[in-house]
């Protein structure tokens, strides 16, 4: 990093653009003394030789735009990114948590403010009215609900982002205002400069909409708490959890509706977020059980010299039925009292890929024939067929078969009579099969199908009556190299 | 003046009982079927609400094939009730092969603990949650402080509860602790399968099942065999009075096991 500049001195930042060295940004003293942005280095240095200069970092500042970025989540769940230098906050729906949107530019305002960064910014009804006003009106100004127009009129036509080409055709005409380009009839004004300069001035007037690509899709359940006093005793923030789920599930119960998982976002006064999730096996809105799931996981909070925002969103919100309470307690208990806090439990602790309930899948491979499946997963439409009850399949099935050594076995078909498998052998005395099971030819290339990639399957019995399951790898057609013998699982 | 006597006589009768039981009340029982066993048993069949100990001895103190299969049989009439759950220390429990067995995996949930702590832990949970019916958990050695523990929790709301006794692959073997809070124990071997006469391969599958511990009742070795086993046909989790899926097939001698011994660790 070089050196933080003088306050008061000409400062400009340098990039390289195609092996010219150029200014990519000056600040007030520099533009003062007409340097611009583009101009070539050597330039400018010969015009200010006091200028003082740092190399751009492009990535480091797209970097520090995320995390404002995520920082204005506190003010609005959908942030949209205008590279290289401006944020979009969709506020709608959200300014009444602030008291309007004055109030809600003034925190804003003052936040910045409190953290050093230059910045202007605006309300309006569109994004491209807001832009406009940001950077060429009045700072801080707020359009009326379908006022921006008398606004947006002495504003030059910049504002408008238009392309490039666009904008010097139009400072050719000597048209200065957005209010000249407004009276000009929608026909004329589309042929002279395009469909594209059409869409940006319709996208300001409201006539037409926007999409903006949200960092996160807008969520309408979120709910958000702040504190007078920053926060930071576990205790707090325990009560923190419940409280603030217990806002967002009073809203869902509301509706009707129920959410799968939940993300609660701990704002800290130096400005990090630190997000802790829950998720739950059937949708639900009960803020108790959200904040004993949330209880274990607070412990990994970090609240640093105090937290003073926190928010919570709902994701996977969908309908769920009202909750009746019950009046004989003899009744079978439902899904929801008991099993569904368990796996939710689990869940949480254990991890998803830790708690799991085994589905079928049509496969005669033995070790792809099992899925997981989500506990308390709704019954697909169309399910995969059943195993086969009636084939003997083993209770314990390795998942890398072992090899076994010292396998005796009378050539092409019949099973092994004796065996060693960690390091003990075993004396075969009964024993079924073969049961071949041949590659899934079907999934891999065409290339690689041979008929030597079976395995011969025998369920075995040694003699002390344990039971086995090994298996053949390939068949015996070279006899240099017999086929290798496996162990795949155990029956008990 | 009779009546009074044998009302009196009746009520020292439940006292002991209670006592024998470790003062708690029967809540049901799940009978074998077969007078041989449920004789054995306090109250005529398996204890529910109580948790159970299933060990195994050589190789299969590692894999735990034998008994988990006869966990599964033996806990099948109970999924009928509720849902089963199975705390895991490694994945390798097959499904298919519990389907085999006539034991519904659909009713089965399955958790991989990291270690003994966390499995117990998850079995406590899982045992005090209404709507389950039987808690499967593989576990080294339980202490006697988490078998209390898992008793206590069965009986909230009256989940049955199996330890299979399992030792994690590699490591040291873990010193048994003196004495269990366990309702039974039972040591399970794989036997030798009897097909039919005339048939090839292999039988449906036989246990040597020895029960070495029973609080309030007697032990006993016997040779069981899963009959139905590995039968086509579809099983249906509504119809309740079906036959045990487990068949006595002989009564094997009492060889050093002293009855005496069971009253005394179960105090």
């Amino acid at each position: 990093m070089a050196a933080k500049p003088t306050e008061g001195a000409p400062f400009a930042l340098i990039e390289t653009v195609r092996a010219v060295r150029r200014l990519s940004a000056v600040n007030e003293q520099a533009s003062r003394l007409g340097l611009s942005v583009g101009q070539k280095a050597t330039d400018a240095m010969a015009l200010v030789p006091d200028l003082q200069t740092a190399e751009a970092e492009p990535a480091a500042d797209a970097d520090a735009l995320q995390a404002l970025a995520d920082w204005c989540v506190r003010f609005s769940p959908a942030v949209a990114i205008d590279a290289p230098d401006g944020l979009f906050l969709d506020v709608t729906g959200v300014d009444h948590l602030w008291g309007g949107e004055a109030a809600m530019l003034a925190d804003l305002k003052s936040r910045l403010a409190a953290n050093d960064l230059p910045f202007r910014c605006a309300i309006a009804d569109t994004p491209g009215a807001a832009w406009a006003l940001a950077h060429y009106g009045e700072d801080g100004a707020i359009a009326p609900p379908g006022g921006q127009a008398p606004l947006l009129a002495p504003l030059r036509p910049a504002a408008l982002r238009f392309d490039l080409e666009t904008w010097a055709q139009i400072e050719r005409l000597g048209l200065r205002q957005v209010g000249q380009l407004m009276a000009i009839a929608r026909g004329p004004f589309a042929r002279r400069f395009g469909q594209a300069a059409m869409t940006r001035l319709d996208q300001a007037l409201g006539r037409e909409t926007e999409a903006l690509q949200f960092r996160r899709p807008p969520n309408p359940w979120f709910a958000r708490l702040a504190f007078a006093e920053p926060i930071s005793a576990p205790e707090d923030l325990a009560r923190v959890a419940v409280d603030i789920a217990a806002k967002l599930c009073a809203r869902l119960e509301a509706e009707g509706q129920g959410g799968r998982r939940f993300e609660l976002c701990f704002h800290r006064l130096d400005g990090k977020a630190i997000p802790v999730q829950v998720g739950l096996a059937l949708p639900g809105r009960d803020a108790r059980r959200l904040g004993k799931l949330f209880a274990p996981k607070l412990e990994t909070v970090d609240p640093g010299f105090g937290i003073e925002v926190a928010t919570i969103t709902a994701e996977g919100v969908e309908p769920i039925g009202a909750r009746q309470g019950r009046l004989d307690t003899a009744r079978d208990p439902t899904l929801e009292e008991g099993l569904a806090p368990l796996v939710d439990r689990l869940v949480n602790r254990l991890g998803e890929d830790r708690v799991w309930r085994a589905a079928p899948v049509e496969s005669h491979v033995p070790e792809l024939a099992v899925t997981r499946a989500r506990p308390l997963a709704k019954a697909e439409k169309d399910p995969p067929r059943p195993w086969d009850r009636a084939t003997p399949r083993p209770t314990r099935l390795f998942r890398r078969p072992e090899p076994l050594d010292g396998v005796m076995a009378v050539t092409p078909d019949d099973p092994p009579t004796l065996f060693r498998w960690r390091g003990q052998l075993h004396r075969v005395r009964r024993a079924e099969g073969p049961e071949r099971i041949g590659e899934e030819w079907w999934k891999g290339p065409i290339e690689d199908v041979s008929c030597g990639h079976v395995r011969d399957y025998y369920r075995v019995e040694d003699a002390e009556g344990r039971r086995f399951w090994l298996f053949r790898a390939g068949l015996y057609s070279d006899p240099a190299t017999p086929p290798q013998w496996w162990m795949h699982g155990v029956f008990g | 003046m009779s009546d009074f006597r044998a009302e009196r006589l009746s009520a020292v009768r439940a006292k002991i009982a209670a006592l024998e039981t470790g003062a708690r009340p029967q809540v049901g029982t799940l009978p074998f079927g077969d007078e041989r066993i449920d004789a054995c048993l306090p109250g005529g069949g398996l204890p529910l609400a109580r948790w159970h100990e299933v060990c195994a001895e050589g190789l299969e103190t590692e894999i735990a094939a034998a008994p988990a299969a006869f966990t599964a049989l033996m806990a099948t009439p109970l999924v009928r009730r509720g849902e089963a759950v199975w705390v895991l220390r490694r994945d390798d429990l097959w499904a298919p092969g519990l389907l085999g067995l006539g034991f519904p995996p659909e009713r089965l949930i399955q958790v991989c603990a990291k270690d003994e702590a966390e499995a117990l832990a998850v079995m406590e949970d899982a045992l005090s949650t209404v709507g389950v019916a039987a808690v499967m958990g593989e576990i080294e050695a339980p202490d006697l402080t988490a078998g209390r523990r898992l008793q206590l929790a069965c009986e909230k709301h009256g989940a049955t509860g199996f330890v299979i006794r399992r030792r994690p692959y590699g490591g040291a073997a873990k010193r048994e602790a003196p004495g269990s809070a366990s309702a039974t124990r039972w040591r399970v071997a794989s036997a030798p399968s009897e097909p039919p006469a005339g048939e090839f391969g292999l039988g449906a599958p036989r246990f040597e099942v020895t029960l070495e511990r029973c609080r309030g009742g007697r032990t006993g070795q016997w040779l069981m065999e899963a009959t139905h086993a590995y039968e086509s046909g579809a099983y249906s989790l509504e119809t309740t009075d079906v036959a045990h899926p487990l068949r006595l097939v002989a009564e094997l001698g009492d060889r050093q096991l002293a009855p005496a011994q069971s009253f005394r660790l179960a105090g």
